[in-house]
C-alpha cells in the first residue's frame, strides 16, 4: 500500500480505467517522447505547472535509468493512471542495475537518488525485469 | 527539441550557451563539447543555462564531470541559471552548494 492507504503505484495502474500506456524501444532518443506524454497526462489532473514539471522530470529520470545501460534489447513500458493520486509505473523487461547505472561514465548523478529526493512515494521492484513505481497526491 | 551549443570567449573565459533539453540522449553532446574545450586549453568555463528547457541527472552528471576536468587544471566552471525548475534539481541533489550559480553572464564574468 502507498501513502494514506492508497493503492501502490503498481497495483493502481493495473486497475484504473483511465490508464495511459506507452512503450518505447530502449533508445535514449525516445525518452523525450515519453516525457511529453507524461506531461500531457499530468496536465489532465488539473494541478499546477510545477506539478506537471515534476512528473515530466520524474518519468524522464525513470526512463533514463531503464535505457542507460547501452543494451537495445527489450522495451520500456510506461503506464500512468489517475485516481485519488497520479500513479506511474515505468517497467523494463530486462533487469537494470538501478544503484549503479551505466551512465556513471558521465559522472552520473544517480537517477534513483534524484527520484527519491523529488517524490515521497517511489518503489523499485527487481525480478525478471525492473519496475519503478511512483505516485503523487492530487489536491 | 534537440540540444544547441554555442561558445564564445569573453574576459578570458569561455561561455557555453546551452539551449534545449539536456537529457540521457543529448548530454553526451555537452560532455563532448566540454572535453573539447578543455582539450584546447579552455579551463575557465561559464555554462549559460538560461535557454535550457529540461535538465535531468545525466545532464547534472556531465556538469559535475566538467567541473572535475577544469579543476584538474586549476580552472573553474560557473553556471548561469535563474529558472526555478532547474535550480530545484540542483538543490535536491546537493549540487547547488558545489557549483557557483549566477543570475547573468555579467555576474559570472565579474566573479574573480
Amino acid at each position: 500500500m502507498g501513502p494514506a492507504g492508497s493503492l501502490s503505484p503498481m497495483d493502481a495502474v493495473e486497475t484504473l480505467p483511465s490508464t495511459v500506456c506507452v512503450a518505447i524501444a530502449r533508445d535514449p532518443a525516445l525518452v523525450r517522447t515519453v516525457r511529453l506524454v507524461a506531461a500531457a497526462v499530468a496536465r489532465r489532473t488539473g494541478q499546477d505547472e510545477e506539478f506537471v514539471e515534476e512528473v515530466r522530470l520524474a518519468v524522464g529520470e525513470a526512463c533514463a535509468l531503464m535505457v542507460s545501460d547501452g543494451s537495445e534489447a527489450g522495451v520500456v513500458a510506461v503506464r500512468m493512471g489517475i485516481a485519488d493520486r497520479l500513479y506511474v509505473e515505468v517497467a523494463s523487461d530486462t533487469t537494470v542495475d538501478v544503484e549503479d547505472p551505466a551512465t556513471a561514465d558521465l559522472d552520473g548523478v544517480e537517477p534513483l537518488a534524484l527520484l527519491r529526493g523529488l517524490i515521497d512515494d517511489v518503489t523499485v521492484v527487481q525480478d525478471a525485469g525492473t519496475t519503478v513505481g511512483m505516485s503523487w497526491p492530487l489536491s | 527539441m534537440d540540444l544547441s551549443l554555442e561558445t564564445r570567449n569573453a574576459d578570458g573565459r569561455t561561455i557555453i550557451e546551452v539551449g534545449g533539453e539536456i537529457d540521457v540522449y543529448t548530454a553526451p553532446k555537452l560532455r563532448d563539447k566540454i572535453t573539447e574545450l578543455v582539450g584546447e586549453g579552455s579551463y575557465h568555463l561559464v555554462v549559460d543555462m538560461e535557454k535550457v528547457d529540461f535538465l535531468d541527472s545525466t545532464g547534472l552528471g556531465v556538469l559535475v564531470g566538467g567541473l572535475k576536468k577544469v579543476r584538474a587544471h586549476d580552472g573553474s566552471m560557473q553556471l548561469i541559471c535563474t529558472q526555478e525548475r532547474l535550480l530545484k534539481i540542483f538543490r535536491i541533489t546537493g549540487l547547488a552548494k558545489v557549483f557557483a550559480i549566477h543570475g547573468s553572464q555579467a555576474d559570472a564574468l565579474a566573479e574573480s
